[in-house]
């Protein structure tokens, strides 16, 4: 929707040449952005193309080395995170950074608590979160600690925090990577609204369905620079990606001829209360086997409870016909399973530590010798993986935190992978990866099965699941709901299972 | 309702009860504790750690932590009673506390905040060397009786409506320092840096200026309680203060100030120094050695922790701080 104010040519920022260094790296080198009241704009770019990197220029978190910003045709100050609230600038990071041990009325006013007579006023800021909550439709308590809510209900104290201050450009990195679909529909309804009342909203999204169904405009980055910005109207998917990743990418999901092999894999009846109840089913040596649903619907905890991270209280899973003692992942590792978790920064990965180490981490006995750790053989390792995934990366004793998140997935894939095991089970394999190594992971996945490995997937985003699965297998709410074989799968089949619907034989 | 669950949940509320169930059983068990003597010996007793819990909560509420006010309180009441014995009169040795105890927090404060130095380290390395300028100053010598200022210990000696001076000074300032911590907005900033310190940052609040400030609140509230601990003993040497901060930050431990930051209040540290303190009067009362008290009120330390960790629900792995929740 190309909206008349958009024509108008009364931009609210402009941000011409911006360039930064840090150290040697050079993270913008002619970077631009320019913003009109009432668009929702999306910014789009690989990881490590300097989408973050800009907009926390504008957060005040860094300073440009060079380039001009302006805001309403005035100078804006940069530097200070401070300066930037005050200019009108309100920044969601994709990390949650609210106060879990403050009141979500204090977490919306936090640094600029309403005060009277000098004291701060708790009533007026209770009252007036208590509207501002509802007037984005949501039943939040602002009494109530900010630990222990929702990412979703994170990001509506944000915007809430947001529209105290009055911002006029509202930023949101990757808003709907952690959130179920009903949860997206109504950000996505908040975002209109704002965008109605004359607010600026930038969307940084690696999905792209989202955002051409909520964006106005987009501006594509790549290495540091801005490609060029367009009106999603007069643009397509293929267009965008290819000015993304600066080449065409014809197959977004390489998925390889399977060949299915005996069962290896068993789960029978499998329960845990108030979590998920009575999980059956079968993965195949060569299969890839999505394991669908919405967020919260218990997919996670099944592949837990199966590589023994939780226990259940009933059922029973046996790989290869051995059945495996509930609660006892180093007996699953022993068996064959490794699990890829959804959270990497926190349960995949020592970030501080080297690439070598991580990738090294899962196969210390075969790298040791008289009980000592070998680091020539550690790193030998770690560099033939490095090769086979393309990571890119300075050294490979650099440490995982310096690498961007589709080379951090990548360093995890390579741990699980060089233990060769005979089920792979990935929790989100590419949450917040670039499109580029998202395809290259996929086809990573798409080999491992082919060459006869049993892949259990965890995913949210529906054309992943499409596009890899031989077999889908829905849940709702803890319970199976059906199971949907590759040729029989569509969007809405999967969607209506789960959200509860039946599908029509 | 909600009133009543609100308070139920406020860390205060528990603290309180156990006093008065310390209390009860102490008086059941020897009548005479209840006795005015008995709760003017707790009152007594209580006034510096409670002072010092105060200003350790400013620190600890951010998620860092003091430890050198034991030094810094034994030096600074040495100090009072020196210059005064030299002539300088009781103002000039208050004004020399009070400047050295900013002094030290001005430096903790600094490496903290600006060079973001470990708290936990910075303030013990200031505990010795606090300790070590004291014994050199001090170099074996006695502060006695007779030279401590009368205005301070008159405040040691004397009781307005049968309260000790001392306990008031301490209610006083909790008092003040309550309303601060509630409702200053600069105070609502140390709460914040301590429940996520990155958040912080981004929220454009003034982190390390709030830090060095804390630190040198702290320094300043230890620096004038010498005076109390002069008052208290009407003595002073140079193993005065020793190991104090450690009971200190036990009692705000106790009353709800946890050590991973972001919650807890001066009100909770005050309450928590009083059941420390109640605690060991009891053991007393009833007749157990009293070698028996620094186990007990060890546990109860334990306790706490335990019970705050139930409370917030938190899951995570600990380090030497508690859970993070980042």
């Amino acid at each position: 929707m190309a909206r008349s104010s958009s024509s108008a040519g009364n931009s609210v920022l402009e941000m011409t040449h911006v360039a930064k260094a840090f150290g040697g790296v050079h993270a913008l080198v002619d970077a631009g952005l320019i913003l009109y009241p009432g668009e929702v704009h999306a910014l789009l770019g690989e990881n490590g193309a300097g989408k973050s990197t800009l907009l926390k220029t504008l957060a005040g978190v860094h300073r440009a080395d060079a380039g001009v910003i302006t805001l309403r045709g005035q100078d804006f100050l940069q530097g200070s995170t401070r300066d930037s609230i005050d200019q009108g600038i309100a920044v969601i990071y994709q990390e949650p950074s609210l106060f879990p041990d403050l009141s979500l009325a204090e977490n919306v006013f936090v640094g600029r608590q309403i005060v009277s007579n000098g004291l701060v006023n708790w009533a007026a800021m209770e009252k007036a979160s208590q509207g501002l909550f509802e007037r984005l439709g949501v039943s939040l308590d602002p009494h109530a600690k900010a630990r222990g809510i929702s990412i979703a209900d994170q990001q509506i104290v944000e915007i809430a925090k947001a529209l105290s201050t009055d911002a006029k450009i509202i930023v949101m990195d990757e808003p709907t990577a952690a959130l179920s679909s009903q949860e997206v529909d109504r950000l996505f309804t908040v975002v209109r609204n704002l965008r109605d009342q004359g607010s600026a909203v930038v969307f940084v999204s690696h999905r792209l369905d989202e955002v051409f169904a909520l964006c106005d405009r987009m501006t594509v980055m790549r290495d540091g620079s801005t490609v060029g910005t367009s009106l999603i109207s007069e643009t397509s998917d293929s267009e965008v990606v290819r000015m993304m990743v600066g080449r065409e990418v014809s197959e977004l999901f390489p998925k390889l001829e399977p060949h299915i092999g005996d069962v290896v894999l068993q789960v029978k009846g499998m329960s845990l209360e108030g979590q998920f109840s009575d999980i059956s089913f079968d993965v195949h040596a060569g299969e890839i086997f999505a394991l669908a649903g919405l967020v919260g619907s218990g997919r996670s905890e099944v592949i837990r409870a199966i590589f023994g991270i939780d226990r259940y209280d009933e059922g029973v899973v046996t790989i290869n016909g051995t059945k495996l003692p509930p609660g006892k992942p180093a007996v699953s590792m022993d068996n064959g399973i490794a699990l890829v978790p959804e959270d990497r920064r926190q349960q995949g990965l020592f970030m501080a530590s080297s690439i070598a180490r991580n990738v090294a981490v899962t196969m210390l006995k075969k790298l040791s010798s008289w009980l000592l750790l070998r680091r020539k053989n550690e790193e030998s390792t770690a560099a033939q993986w490095a090769t086979t995934l393309q990571l890119k990366f300075a050294a490979i004793g650099d440490p995982v935190e310096r690498l961007s998140g589709g080379n951090q997935q990548k360093v995890v894939l390579s741990k699980w992978l060089a233990t060769e095991p005979k089920v792979l089970i990935v929790d989100e394999p590419t949450r917040g990866i670039d499109v580029g190594t998202k395809a290259e992971v996929h086809k990573l996945l798409s080999q491992k099965a082919q060459q006869g490995m049993a892949v259990i997937m965890v995913s949210s985003e529906l054309p992943e699941v499409m596009g890899m699965a031989d077999r889908i297998f829905v849940m709702r709410e803890g319970e199976h709901r059906g199971t949907l074989t590759r040729a029989e799968a569509s969007p809405e089949k999967i969607i209506t299972l789960a959200t509860g619907g039946v599908i029509a034989a | 309702m909600k009133a009543l669950k609100n308070l139920v949940k406020a860390r205060e509320v528990p603290v309180f009860v156990a006093l008065v169930l310390v209390v009860t059983v102490a008086g059941i068990a020897n009548p005479s504790f209840i006795s005015a003597i008995g709760a003017r010996d707790i009152l007594l007793g209580v006034a510096i750690v409670a002072i010092l819990a105060v200003g350790q909560t400013f620190v600890i509420v951010m998620r860092h932590i003091d430890l050198s006010v034991g030094s810094l309180i034994g030096f600074t009441s040495f100090l009072i009673g020196d210059l005064y014995s030299q002539g300088y009169g009781l103002w000039a040795g208050l004004a020399a506390a009070l400047s050295v105890g900013v002094l030290v927090g001005a430096i903790n404060g600094f490496l903290v905040a600006y060079l973001r130095l470990p708290s936990l380290v910075v303030t013990l390395g200031a505990l010795y060397v606090v300790r070590g300028i004291f014994n050199d100053y001090a170099f074996g010598r006695t502060i006695t009786a007779a030279m401590v200022p009368p205005e301070v210990a008159w405040i040691g000696l004397n009781r307005i409506a049968g309260i000790p001076v001392l306990f008031l000074i301490g209610l006083v300032l909790v008092i003040v320092s309550g309303v601060i911590m509630r409702r200053v907005r600069a105070a609502r900033d140390l709460y914040a840096i301590g429940s996520n310190p990155a958040a912080a940052e981004l929220a454009g609040i003034p982190v390390a200026r709030r830090i060095f400030s804390a630190f040198v609140i702290n320094g300043a509230i230890t620096g004038l309680a010498g005076a109390v601990m002069l008052g208290r003993f009407n003595a002073a040497n140079a193993n005065s203060g020793l190991s104090l901060e450690l009971i200190v930050i036990a009692a705000c431990v106790v009353g709800g100030v946890t050590i991973a930051g972001g919650s807890g209040s001066v009100w909770g540290a005050f309450l928590g120094a009083i059941l420390l303190q109640a605690i060991t009067r009891t053991i007393g009362a009833l007749g157990i050695p009293q070698f028996w008290q620094q186990a007990f009120n060890g546990g109860l330390i334990i306790l706490a922790i335990a019970f705050d960790k139930y409370l917030s629900g938190r899951t995570k792995a600990t380090t030497i701080m508690g859970s993070k929740d980042e």
